[in-house]
């Protein structure tokens, strides 16, 4: 149950953001999430709708979007979805390779009233 | 309105990280932040380890658990530093709770600090506290299939211990499979099979532990 913890941070980063702007009420959080940070978005939303109880996120949608896991083969330099963790070039089976997407973790921008 | 924010999550807790990382730095501490299941062997590891260890390099402990001290006390007849934190309701250690535990630890005074975290092999791979490497234990009674399905813990993790394989004839564990899994996930994975009954393996991990340290220590004289 880290996605608890999780949402209270993105809870705080919102209101942090909305206060600045003299907002009164927060509609949408729009969130990035990488596949690697291994959270369920459904998890997240609930929890979130707990954290956000009595604050002026109350009810604010929160709209995750998932990035896959995307490589990037040092050796023949092709760029590559990694598909079910397996971190292998497909096109030269080269195992020297980098993580460029999935393991995203933001808050993207809130809608504010 | 649409507000642009593009903030980190997890921007507190990396901050906070990299302050104990700084501490570590300057006390010259090798930091290793243990995970794996609960009842892996993660505390039989670390008795094994304090007594192993006795002479090559000074061990301390902070230990995270849901309730008890119990870790601690088992660790602290070793006359190694071992600091309890209960954490609570929380699955997981995270960079500011591990700094609470630092004014009460003698850094100046250990070689290698080890962050046993909270029995999990989901969470706490989501939260650096400062380490210099994730490492994990993975027991032959869990199931060699758990590297695909807890993938982050084993693609974060610098070493992983093959743990009880004294007991591997009683369980339909394969260890070739476990190992061809985990390197699915991350290649470049240290593997070492252990047993903290037997005490077989231990030595190739207190070698482990000594070229790591000695890293850490000539990474410092070139910084």
């Amino acid at each position: 149950m880290h996605e608890m913890g999780i949402a209270q941070n993105i809870l705080e980063i919102a209101l942090d953001a909305a206060k600045k702007e003299g907002a009164t009420r927060i509609t949408r959080i729009n969130m990035v999430v990488g596949e690697l940070r291994g959270i369920v978005p459904l998890q997240l939303t609930f929890c979130f709708s707990i954290v956000a109880q009595d604050t002026m996120a109350a009810g604010a949608f929160l709209n995750v979007e998932e990035v896959p896991v995307s490589g990037h083969c040092n050796d023949c330099q092709s760029d590559f979805s990694v598909e079910e963790y397996q971190y292998l070039c497909p096109k030269c089976s080269s195992t020297n390779i980098q993580i460029t997407g999935g393991t995203e973790l933001r808050v993207k921008d809130i809608e504010i009233e | 309105m649409k507000i642009n924010v593009m903030q980190d999550v997890l921007q507190a807790n990396d901050r906070i990280a990299g302050e104990n990382r700084a501490l570590f730095k300057k006390n010259k501490n090798l930091v290793l932040n243990l995970m794996s299941s609960p009842g892996a062997g993660k505390t039989s590891l670390l008795e094994k380890t304090a007594e192993k260890l006795a002479g090559k390099l000074r061990l301390g402990v902070v230990v995270g658990d849901i309730e008890t001290t119990r870790d601690a006390d088992r660790i602290s007849k070793y006359n190694v530093p071992a600091i309890q934190l209960t954490t609570g309701n929380a699955c997981h250690l995270d960079a500011n709770m591990v700094a609470s535990a630092l004014p009460h630890m003698p850094l100046d005074k250990i070689d290698v600090l080890v962050v046993e975290n909270v029995g999990n092999l989901v969470c706490p791979a989501e939260f650096v506290v400062g380490e210099d490497h994730k490492i994990m234990i993975l027991s032959v009674t869990e199931g060699d299939e758990k590297p695909l399905k807890y993938p982050l813990m084993f693609h974060e993790s610098a070493l992983m211990l093959i743990n009880k394989i004294d007991l591997v004839q009683y369980t339909n564990f394969k260890i070739d499979e476990a190992k061809a899994n985990a390197r699915k996930i991350n290649p470049d994975i240290d593997i070492i099979e252990i047993s903290c009954t037997t005490g077989e393996g231990l030595d190739r991990w207190v070698d482990w532990l000594v070229a790591h340290h000695r890293k850490k220590l000539d990474g410092l004289k070139n910084a």
